[in-house]
């Protein structure tokens, strides 16, 4: 089947989970219940997904309070610090590196076993890339940031590697902070590398829109299969550096804007994937939002997939028709 | 030589220190508590972040920007104007703030920071600078849909944030900082920036400074020292290529040097910075160096934030007694 569709990662948690992980903070509630009420709200993203009819799924990352503390947490060699804020009222426990970097445990693999076992269709496994994970903590004790990354690189291939043993058919290795700083990007790529160096199956990573005609094509030279951007949210601004210069990997495409909480229009998001379609394939593009849907609530992200899903399949038909 | 800050400050300690302002705010958006009762919180929060400047040492402070959301917000929801929208990331940090939208003429109606800075000033046991966040970076990290170019909107700012500025000189204040981090990811446009430079100190009794962060200042020196500001600001840890491309600075112009980095918890040694000070001490006279972090310290905990301030107080105190 052409165009896919998919999403990027999270989902809003529910107002449940949410009081029960402040709970669990203060001591008040154990981890096992804790992990009940996780599963409650997994179980209730997967039947999300289902319903509105997605094509690749995700767990929706009701464990994860941050994409890199939840694994730091779960690494050799990382504190968590004090309280750092994010944006508004909320704040975070950004991890800093104190030792060497090592994956001594399995750190998603009970949860993608959980989800995927609650569906017949294929759950994305979901990992922070190690570009991210260097430049988003605090760093007390490699001295150089290529020798982080690089050792960061080695744990999250394992943990990786591991994801498809147990049945990953998609493995996506986020990378946010690639587009922050272009300098670094030859970095990212070789670090990339050495997580994707081994896997058979599909791999995506998911980029942020960032200085982004600073870091095309080099772009391209990410070794995964496929690269997932935000592009509703710019106004398909890319399309025109694609204009320019091929396209040549698979691209994850977002039609979606997760930080509007106005629902598209199904004509809005046809519009979009036809404006791509005028410099990419129909064999390269898989659909799906901006970002994760965290910040969304739980009706909004519902509605925006709706017309996602329901967009794009009448231009799959019209492709079909034609 | 002065110790300072260079703007934000944690607004709640690490556990298990109470998170004050955290819970009020909570508690306030759920409707528990009157606004009344909120700014009390910020008051009370205000005075210990200035109290534990003091106490880290530092001879020049800020008010810490507790009741700050972010530098771009605090100064557009009260100008005419603007709509605030989603969030959208800070530079190549890892924190968010909600982006502003020009929907209109910017227009400067009141005073936005001067009770603030009043309160500030009255509680501070040192003197107290006041903080304004640039007109071009404000545009830089503002949607600008409409049909007014960016030129036009940066230059509307630089009338708005010069009436702001101008509106502070009531309490008097030794210093007024402003913020132009945006400039150095974008040096193409100096031009522009420097007219906005002017129009913005234009009329104004104090001292000013211009702070920048995240980058060096390679492609605008040696003209950025020809703005019309006393003093300086630099980030000479992500920046550090502007060590060695500074040869001169012109007479009575100062250097703010931001040697302290404000974004990782490691502590630097005290030695090390104190070099870094004699170094710079050559091109500019102590009475023109400021020391401070690379930026503001809102990306670190607390407690690590307060010991970045000692380590720049002692660092200052130490090159003084060496230089002399």
């Amino acid at each position: 089947m052409i165009l896919p569709t998919t999403t990027v990662g999270s989902f809003p948690k529910p107002t449940y989970l949410l009081k029960a992980r402040s709970r669990y903070a203060r001591g008040e509630l154990g981890k096992e219940d804790l992990l009940a009420l996780e599963r409650r709200a997994t179980q209730e993203v997967i039947r999300l997904q289902e319903e509105v009819g997605l094509d690749i799924l995700v767990d929706g990352e009701m464990y994860r309070g941050d994409m890199v503390t939840f694994f730091a947490e779960n690494m050799e060699g990382f504190r968590i610090s004090g309280l750092v804020r994010s944006y508004g009222n909320r704040y975070y426990r950004k991890p800093i590196v104190v030792g060497r970097v090592k994956r001594s445990k399995p750190i998603t693999i009970s949860y993608f076993s959980f989800a995927q076992g609650l569906t017949s269709k294929p759950v994305k496994g979901m990992l922070t890339g190690p570009y991210t994970m260097a430049e988003w903590s605090f760093n007390e004790y490699y001295g150089s940031k290529e020798e982080l990354v690089l050792d960061l690189a080695q744990a999250i291939r394992v943990e990786a590697v591991e994801l498809e043993r147990v049945g990953a058919k998609w493995i996506q290795i986020d990378e946010p902070a690639v587009s922050t700083r272009p300098e670094e990007i030859d970095l990212a790529i070789k670090a990339l590398g050495v997580v994707t160096a081994d896997l058979q199956v599909k791999t995506v990573t998911h980029i942020c829109y960032g200085e982004f005609e600073r870091i095309y094509p080099k772009l391209l030279e990410l070794p995964v299969d496929q690269i997932d951007l935000e592009m509703a949210n710019s106004n398909y601004d890319l399309l025109e550096l694609f204009r320019r210069h091929r396209f040549t990997k698979e691209i994850g495409l977002g039609v979606i804007d997760v930080h509007n909480h106005l629902i598209e229009t199904k004509e809005e998001v046809k519009r979009g994937i036809k404006r791509a379609l005028e410099v990419l394939s129909p064999q390269q593009i898989t659909v799906d939002p901006d970002c994760g849907l965290k910040t969304r609530t739980w009706e909004e992200s519902k509605a925006k997939l709706q017309v996602m899903v329901e967009a794009t399949r009448e231009v799959r038909e019209e492709l079909a028709g034609a | 030589m002065i110790a300072t800050a260079v703007g934000n400050y944690p607004k709640i300690p690490t556990p298990p220190g109470e998170p004050k302002l955290r819970r009020a705010i909570a508690r306030f958006e759920r409707g528990e508590i009157s606004e009344e009762d909120l700014r009390r919180v910020e008051d009370e929060v205000t005075e210990e972040v200035l109290a534990e400047e003091v106490k880290a040492g530092l001879d020049l402070l800020t008010d810490g920007q507790i009741r700050w959301e972010d530098g771009q917000t605090y100064f557009a929801r009260r100008l005419d104007g603007f709509s605030i929208d989603g969030l959208i990331r800070y530079f190549d940090t890892n924190t968010y703030y909600r982006q502003p939208v020009v929907e209109g003429r910017i227009r400067w109606r009141e005073p936005i920071g001067l009770r603030d800075y009043k309160f500030a000033q009255t509680r501070g046991e040192r003197p107290v600078k006041p903080v304004i966040t640039g007109p071009y970076t404000l545009a830089r990290l503002s949607q600008n849909p409409g049909e007014q170019s960016f030129a036009d909107l940066v230059m509307d700012l630089a009338a708005a944030l010069n009436q702001e500025a101008l509106s502070l000189e009531e309490a008097d204040p030794p210093w007024i900082q402003f913020d132009e981090p945006a400039i150095l990811r974008h040096k193409e446009d100096f031009p522009l920036f420097a007219e906005a430079m002017e129009a913005l100190t234009s009329g104004l009794k104090p001292k000013t400074s211009l702070y920048t962060w995240f980058g060096d200042i390679e492609g605008i020196y040696p003209q950025l020292f020809s703005l019309p500001f006393d003093l300086f600001g630099l980030d000479l840890v992500r920046g550090r290529k502007s060590l060695e491309l500074i040869e001169e600075v012109p007479e009575g112009k100062g250097l703010g040097l931001g040697i302290v980095d404000a974004r990782n918890t490691k502590l630097e040694e005290e030695r090390d910075l104190v070099d870094l000070i004699k170094r710079m001490a050559r091109l500019v006279p102590p009475e023109g160096l400021h020391i401070n972090p690379s930026c503001g310290l809102e990306y670190l905990p607390r407690e690590i934030a307060y010991q970045k301030l000692v380590l720049v107080a002692k660092a200052t105190r130490r090159a003084e007694e060496v230089i002399k």
